[in-house]
């Protein structure tokens, strides 16, 4: 480019308003990498924030586990009527044959729904006032295998959701701990008998005893 | 380079590296507790020990031989098979009980409106049918196991072809493909058996 094309180039006037055009330029410049920076770095923040929220909501609101109870349980075969620890019982001696898993309008024998839990089934136990559409609501919330559903006198809570060693109090047919629960003891870890079937056993009578 | 560039640059690098890193990851780690892999290793299980459960009944309700047979093979593939499943989701880390309903895996890495999710366990009998089985004996109890097991396999081969299409391990893919075709031929074997008793 020819010195005399460019305007106000010889002049010391000129050169200042070039290099005043070029310091509000850096300026500029300055000014729009900042914006950029922040903007970048707001967005950032924005998505950790969003994330660390999402993810802390989620584990505070999980219902915990924390109240389960575990006991030590025998697990012998008997004939004889059995004395249970706990009320419903968690484990301990019973029948040689288990009851078929399922729905049981009325209460059934503990001695067959024992041997159930050994194989793996979570039995859930109701007050027998509980009103019928909480039981159908029950119903409908539990899986349809490996379950056992009844009614149970003396209750030490509206409902109460047992697995083989392992107890749990629920408030009522809407607790979210019952899911949990059932997740976690469902044919989980502490079954004895994993594998064992819950099919083909008693439909809820106990066999007569022999001898 | 302006900054701009170097911005560009840094966000690529980062966004190649940190994907390099997630596919390995997802690769190398258990299957996820909402997937195919896990919600047919549950479903299966229990559409399976159903199987065991009427292959049983049957095989007290009759003396044929041909009857007894394959109800005593469906029953200890099946009851052989479920074992697998159970084992798969102890290794995987997984409950036995899925978090969402049956069925929920089947089509949803396809996101297509109504496939899979809340329809009941395809070709499972209902607690009707069963106490049928349970009542019947003789011809009438062959029968019914037939036409029962029909459906039961019919429904088993969509659920064993969602879980080929969808699970990701070796494992599930391989097991559900032989599920599916040796059901998919039993069933011709279930017809012929039920021609011949009609």
């Amino acid at each position: 480019m020819s010195k005399s094309s460019r305007p106000h180039g010889g002049t010391k006037a000129g050169r200042t308003k070039v290099d005043e055009v070029r310091q509000a330029q850096r300026a500029k410049e300055r000014r729009s990498r900042i914006i950029l920076v922040t903007a970048v770095s707001s967005v950032v923040l924005l998505i950790a924030g969003i994330v660390a929220f999402t993810v802390w909501k989620d584990v505070s609101g999980r219902p915990t586990l924390d109240a389960v109870k575990t006991y030590p349980v025998t697990r012998d075969h008997t004939t004889e009527p059995v004395t249970y620890a706990q009320t419903p019982p968690v484990g301990g001696d019973h029948d040689a044959t288990w009851l078929d898993c399922g729905v049981y309008p009325d209460p059934v024998a503990d001695e067959l729904a024992v041997h159930s839990l050994e194989h793996g089934a979570v039995w859930v136990t109701y007050r027998p006032d509980l009103p019928a559409e909480q039981v159908d609501k029950l119903e409908a919330s539990i899986p349809d295998t490996y379950m056992v559903l009844s009614p149970f006198e003396g209750l030490p809570g509206p409902v109460v959701a047992s697995a083989w060693g392992t107890q749990l109090v629920l408030t009522g047919v809407d607790d979210p701990r019952l899911a949990e629960f059932i997740r976690a003891y469902r044919q989980g870890p502490q079954t004895p008998e994993p594998g064992a079937a819950c099919t083909g056993g008693s439909a809820g009578d106990l066999p007569p005893a022999s001898g | 380079m302006s900054l701009r560039g170097v911005l560009a640059a840094v966000v690529g690098l980062l966004v190649g590296v940190l994907g390099t890193l997630w596919v390995t990851q997802v690769r190398s780690s258990p299957p996820s507790d909402f997937g195919a892999d896990a919600g047919f290793a549950r479903d299966m299980q229990t559409h399976h020990s159903q199987a065991v459960e009427m292959a049983l009944l049957v095989r007290d309700r009759t003396d044929d031989d041909e009857v007894r047979t394959l109800a005593y093979d469906i029953l200890t593939s099946q009851q052989q098979q479920a074992g697998q499943m159970y084992g798969w989701l102890v290794q995987w880390g997984l409950p036995q009980t899925g978090s969402r309903a049956p069925m929920a895996w089947v089509g949803a890495a396809h996101a297509t409106d109504h496939a899979g999710s809340n329809e009941p366990m395809p070709g499972m009998a209902t607690a009707g049918e069963l106490a049928e089985l349970q009542a019947a004996s003789g011809v009438a109890a062959e029968r019914l196991f037939l036409s029962l097991m029909i459906d039961h396999h019919t429904g088993g081969v969509a659920m064993a072809q969602a879980a080929v299409a969808d699970a990701r391990t070796p494992e599930v893919t391989s097991l559900a493909a032989a599920i599916a075709a040796s059901q998919a031929s039993e069933i011709e074997l279930l017809e012929q058996l039920l021609d011949a008793r009609s």
